[in-house]
């Protein structure tokens, strides 16, 4: 085969790629609904992408006493779409379905981390906040003096997909 | 299991690596010394392509020289694209991020174009080219890591970032023959199965299918690539006993057999399927439990045939551990089906007997001139052996008096004594044990299979220690026996360091038990010194005297 030909194939592959990671992103961000998420953050170092903190969300474990839910129990891995709905300055679970109903609230969708008795664990890939190097452990260090809290402010699409949109960190003191 | 697992993979190491490289050393100096006996005119082209096809060896090229530019280009290929991941890394937002990302993109796809301008268009600058496709190549990860840290994708779906890596380089690696992006690419899939695996909980069946149809067939040149593929291979089958995905791992292991059916000069395949058979089995019964993996014998006797059609010593080795996994794991499916609980001593006698059986064997292949007969007597015997010396110990004799015995267990050794009888009788019959030596070895085994014996019916601990112990003396007395009957000073050494073995044990044993740890190291050390001068000085009068006599 030509090899200029297969350069140009490569190079229009790795366009391609890029192009379709970002417009992905983008269109979440574009067209979906900001809500505003409390968190719990810890602060790891990925390999290729330098600090993150890992954010915890209030919405990440779930009673299931206290939401709507359909089943009583969740298998690990099972996808499920929880309904959220504006509580004072935050957004709050109050519904776990497994087919998104067809209503117009707003539903984020996440995969089971683990079922516990009542107690429901949910990944919603928004678990990672990528920061300049070095500022994962100040934000953690105040973090742990209670000296700054973090909130995150997450884009919803209307398949629920959940993309973070900025994280407002606020200094206590 | 998992004591059962490591003693058998260790036991697989320790003899495979005792045969491959003493049998490998042998061959390399003959690939070596082979063109030189050729210009000296000794022997003539044909003659040595026919040796070469006696051992099943290839003529090895003269080794190159190493090329300083090329090694030059290629470490300054890594250090710049190293760079820059850890510059994307650092995460700098003085750039914003459209910038940075239009900057790294465009820098991407113009070291692609310089690498295949200088390997294509250019003359002369083929390795220069070659490095810069591998530049591009980790810029293209440095890219698509950049986007995931501008969009947060979260570090558990690290493995759709290595993805989206690799797959976008395999045509850079296959259509620009580039072997060190095709390593790259091997090595991305490989952390990506990993990742995929850990953190989806799911059995990711791509991965053996893209190695299977793209990354093992344009490997045939490239070594490390395969390698890595293969190592990769074996890998995602053995994850498969922790997760229990038996197809997966079946999936894996006939792949790896058809290769060899393909490849057949490239034993490794086969190495690696029999080994991938073995996950295979203990992958089927941590699924079935109660259900023993009788399929397994399709496979098993398909490699069997080929390891003896194509005379592969060392895959013997792995369809013996292979067969001892699954007798083991049945008779820990039958103990679960009928609610027997296990037991450590009645499993070590177990294995104990098989090896005597796989002895056996070995000594009926040496007296009727069968091929293999060694590797079932080295396997045999270390299997053995190590199952002796470890009932020698007075907390395992002492386990057997708590726990009694199991019947399923002592059911298999019936039938393996029984094997055992029917075998001996049979030679003994034609006549095959006229020799002093084989009734040497003969006597041997009747002795560990007389603690057997006692250790399965008598809950006396002291009996049980005492027996243990004297069998290891008589162990270590046969084998100097034979090392001077056989004039053979490695059975000889093997004696000697067995008799070490026992009294340093027997120490520590007793020992171990004194207030006093001080002066069970200080006299310890003395004692083990001596011990080691006298047997050293023994040994080598011994062996001298032999010498003399020959």
């Amino acid at each position: 085969m030509n090899k200029k030909i297969i350069f140009f194939f490569i190079a229009v592959l790795w366009v391609i790629v890029v192009a379709a990671m970002i417009i992905s992103k983008q269109s979440i961000l574009r067209k979906g609904k900001a809500v505003l998420l409390e968190t719990l953050p810890v602060d790891p170092r990925d390999l290729l992408r330098g600090d993150y903190v890992i954010l915890r969300y209030k919405i990440s474990t779930l009673d299931l006493d206290q939401v709507k839910s359909e089943k009583p129990y969740y298998k690990t891995g099972e996808v499920i779409y929880v309904r959220l709905e504006p509580r004072d300055k935050f957004w709050e679970a109050t519904a776990v379905e497994v087919k998104r109903s067809a209503d117009s609230g707003i539903y984020i969708r996440g995969k089971v981390g683990y079922c516990y008795r009542k107690e429901l664990g949910v990944i919603y890939g928004i678990e990672s906040y990528f920061v300049p190097e070095g500022e994962g452990r100040e934000i953690e260090r105040n973090i742990r003096r209670e000296k700054s809290s973090v909130n995150v402010e997450a884009v919803v699409d209307s398949k629920g997909n959940a993309l973070i949109k900025k994280v407002y960190i606020d200094k206590n003191s | 299991m998992i004591f059962g697992l490591v003693f058998w993979l260790l036991v697989i190491y320790f003899v495979a690596r005792g045969f491959s490289s003493r049998r490998r050393r042998g061959y390399r100096w003959l690939q070596r010394e082979l063109p030189s006996w050729e210009q000296k005119n000794i022997i003539n082209a044909e003659q040595g392509d026919a040796i070469l096809s006696l051992y099943k060896l290839k003529r090895i090229e003269p080794r190159r020289k190493m090329d300083m530019v090329k090694v030059l280009t290629l470490i300054g290929a890594i250090f710049v694209g190293v760079g820059v991941i850890f510059f994307v890394a650092s995460n700098w937002q003085r750039i914003p991020a459209p910038i940075k990302t239009i900057l790294i993109m465009s820098v991407t796809i113009f070291t692609l174009y310089m690498g295949y301008l200088f390997s294509y268009q250019k003359e002369g600058f083929v390795y220069l080219g070659k490095s810069l496709l591998l530049l591009a190549s980790l810029f293209w990860g440095g890219t698509i890591a950049l986007i995931g840290q501008i969009y947060n994708i979260p570090t558990s779906q690290n493995w759709f970032i290595m993805l989206l890596w690799a797959f976008p380089i395999v045509p850079i690696a296959i259509f620009f023959d580039n072997a060190y992006v095709h390593i790259l690419a091997s090595a991305l899939f490989l952390i990506w199965n990993f990742l995929y695996t850990v953190n989806n909980s799911v059995a990711n069946y791509y991965y053996p299918i893209i190695i299977f149809l793209f990354m093992l067939p344009t490997a045939r040149k490239l070594l490390i690539s395969r390698r890595i593929n293969i190592i990769g291979l074996l890998v995602a089958s053995l994850y498969c006993c922790f997760y229990k995905y038996e197809w997966l791992s079946l999936l894996v292991s006939v792949g790896l057999l058809i290769y060899y059916l393909i490849q057949r000069e490239e034993f490794v395949y086969l190495y690696a399927s029999s080994l991938s058979f073995i996950f295979w089995t203990i992958t089927f019964f941590t699924v079935r439990k109660i259900h023993p993996n009788f399929y397994f014998f399709i496979p098993i006797e398909i490699i069997l045939y080929l390891t003896y059609k194509d005379k592969i010593r060392e895959n013997l080795i792995m369809c013996l551990v292979g067969l001892l996994v699954w007798l083991n794991l049945s008779i820990y499916s039958f103990c679960l089906a009928f609610g027997y609980k296990f037991n450590v001593i009645n499993f070590i006698v177990m294995q104990s007997l098989a090896g005597m059986v796989i002895y056996i064997i070995g000594i009926i292949s040496k007296n009727r001139e069968y091929v293999f007969s060694e590797i079932y007597k080295v396997f045999g015997y270390l299997v053995t052996f190590v199952c002796t010396y470890l009932l020698s110990f007075q907390a395992m004799i002492e386990l057997r008096a708590q726990v009694g015995l199991n019947n399923v267990y002592l059911a298999v050794c019936s039938f393996l004594i029984g094997i055992m009888a029917l075998l001996v009788t049979n030679e003994a019959r034609k006549g095959y044990f006229e020799n002093k030596a084989v009734r040497l070895e003969l006597f041997a085994l009747a002795s560990a299979l007389l603690v057997n014996l006692i250790l399965l019916a008598s809950p006396s601990v002291l009996t049980c220690t005492l027996a243990a112990n004297a069998v290891l003396v008589i162990f270590a007395i046969i084998n100097i026996f034979l090392g001077v009957e056989l004039k053979m000073s490695s059975i000889f050494t093997a004696g000697t360091v067995i008799f070490a073995l026992f009294i340093i044990t027997r120490y520590i044993d007793v020992g171990w038990k004194l207030k006093e740890k001080s002066l069970f190291f200080i006299v310890g050390g003395l004692i083990i010194s001596s011990l080691g001068i006298f047997l050293e000085k023994q040994r080598r009068k011994v062996i001298e005297r032999m010498k003399q006599n020959e």
